[in-house]
């Protein structure tokens, strides 16, 4: 592999492709991506929930606990919190080491941080479940239990930060620089969105505008950064082929630095905030074609005489399906924030389409991509079924597009609707039944692909696998 | 007329001078370390042999023969 290296890049000697001899010890990564694994399926009976409600509004509706109200933030906090930006942490914390070529910083304090995490996790099932919230998009932890988010936090970007002060080379791979801007993108991010929207004064159209800033940038800057680190570095690991261009990757991720933390507000478009506000924000969004494209091309071009692979390499189905889906939500945030399409699309079942499309089709395909590449890897062993990896992949794949589709088509023609003020509103409701059933049904096939990904994950890290005697070395 | 969003627009333009200037210093930071540079490549060749533990995991795929 290194005579492989040496003939692409003359110019790289072999000393510097050869790793560090020292032995990770990978237990943060073990106890968060368990976690993660763990929250998904849970949350995901939450999903079911809330989607047989479309269907079926007296479905479980006199018990205060099972209430629209209290599952619709439990499971979309869950998702996000409890499953994404858990399973995106404890890569990082596998991701991040072996890109320095050091030990971790402090596996212990990766380890406070975990048990922290769970402390986090199960205070906001219970808190939402018993209806303490705040009723503000993505921020509706109760306080204290946001407060222990931030600490939290804290924890996490001390280790990762230290670990990267230490590390062997000096220039840092995309991975290494996405990974930071997370973590410093979320502490601005996520303290407008939980405490400057608590300020005093803060009230109206002004706490919606910074709930908006917050809850698109927790999409924009927290999970974009996190998953694309995680995609850069698992498509040429899964792949073992070098990605196509160090340099375009760098251009992508400045460009995602400049232009994304102003697009919040097209949330709020023909809304009563100021027009001068809403052009900057579709301006902006605009702009966010360039680091998609960026993004998309890389990974599209790293893939260039590689697609056989798809075939017999599940992590790489996942990461390759997630870039598609990155490319068609990208293509259509910017084209929704314009005022025309927006008229018509917005606050309708398009959003949760399109959102759904971003966190799941996305986000959570490229975060499935890197468990399935971790977990067998960190436990040294292999996966305990290829099959049941690919059942899961086509089952998250098929219910994926089923709901995004019918979401997407729904929420046209519930615009649509809601554009001819002769349609009474209940009917608009009433017409959507079909549309909400697909959606459960759709929601059936993604949730059985989360209980086989549990099931293999957990199993693989239970010791069902095939032990691994001696690690690779070449 | 008054606009009453100036409140947060002030808070969250604040904001987004912070990191936008954080952005461009980073960005110059960048400039000077030779991430744009004729080295620039090396990073995406060192990763690939970034894990002495490695094993291999996966029967097929990520053992296939590779374009050079």
């Amino acid at each position: 592999m290194a005579e492989a290296v040496k003939a692409i890049q003359p110019g790289i000697s072999s000393t510097a492709a050869v790793a560090s001899p020292e032995i990770h010890h990978d237990t943060t990564v073990k106890w968060f991506l368990l976690g993660a694994v763990g929250y998904f399926a849970i949350v995901g009976i939450i999903a079911l929930i809330i989607a047989a409600k479309f269907v079926w509004p007296q479905f479980l509706g006199t018990i205060p606990y099972f209430t629209y109200g209290r599952m619709r933030p439990l499971h979309v906090n869950g998702m996000l919190f409890g499953w994404l930006l858990a399973a995106d942490m404890g890569l990082a914390y596998y991701i991040v080491p072996r890109l320095c070529g050091v030990k971790l910083w402090s596996e212990k304090l990766g380890i406070a941080t975990s048990i922290l995490w769970n402390i986090i996790i199960l205070s906001a099932i219970v808190t939402l479940l018993g209806g303490y919230q705040k009723g503000l998009e993505y921020a509706d932890l109760p306080t204290p239990v946001a407060v222990l988010v931030v600490i939290a936090w804290v924890m996490f970007g001390v280790n990762i930060f230290a670990t990267i002060a230490t590390r062997k080379y000096n220039q840092m791979y995309v991975s290494t620089w996405y990974l930071m801007g997370t973590i410093l993108w979320t502490a601005f991010v996520y303290l407008t969105g939980n405490f400057a929207t608590l300020l005093p004064g803060i009230t109206g159209v002004n706490q919606a505008n910074l709930t908006w800033m917050y809850t698109h940038n927790a999409v924009g800057l927290i999970f974009t950064p996190a998953g694309l680190a995680v995609a850069y570095y698992f498509i040429p690991r899964a792949s073992n082929t070098p990605l196509f261009s160090h340099k375009l990757s760098m251009v992508g991720f400045w460009s995602l630095a400049f232009v994304y933390v102003w697009t919040g507000a097209h949330h709020m478009i023909h809304g009563p905030i100021s027009q001068w506000l809403q052009t900057i924000s579709i301006v902006f969004s605009i702009m966010l074609l360039i680091p998609v494209w960026a993004v998309v091309y890389n990974f599209i071009a790293t893939m260039k005489g590689e697609w056989h692979q798809l075939s017999d390499n599940v992590s790489l189905k996942f990461l390759m399906s997630g870039t598609v889906f990155y490319l068609l939500t990208c293509f259509q945030g910017p084209m929704h924030s314009l005022r025309s399409v927006n008229a018509i699309v917005s606050k309708t079942d398009w959003i949760p389409g399109h959102a759904h499309m971003a966190v799941l089709g996305t986000f959570s395909f490229i975060a499935m991509a890197g468990v399935y590449y971790v977990i067998p890897r960190v436990f040294k062993t292999t996966l305990h079924s290829e099959a049941a990896a690919n059942w899961s992949f086509w089952l998250f794949l098929v219910g994926g597009l089923g709901m995004f589709t019918a979401l997407w088509l729904g929420g046209f023609w519930q615009g649509w609707q809601w554009n001819n003020p002769s349609i009474p509103f209940i009917d608009t409701v009433v017409a959507l039944k079909p549309v909400w059933m697909v959606r459960f049904f759709s929601g059936i096939l993604i949730f059985s692909g989360i209980v086989l990904f549990l099931y293999n994950i957990w199993s693989t890290a239970l010791g069902s696998g095939k032990a691994q005697a001696e690690p690779v070395r070449s | 007329m008054t606009d009453f969003t100036y409140p947060s627009v002030y808070f969250s333009y604040f904001l987004f001078v912070l990191l936008a200037g954080g952005a461009v210093f980073f960005f110059v930071r960048s400039l000077k370390d030779g991430y744009l540079g004729p080295n620039s490549e090396e990073p995406k060749y060192r990763m690939l042999k970034d894990d002495p533990d490695d094993v291999e995991t996966q029967p097929t795929g990520a053992g296939a023969p590779r374009r050079p």
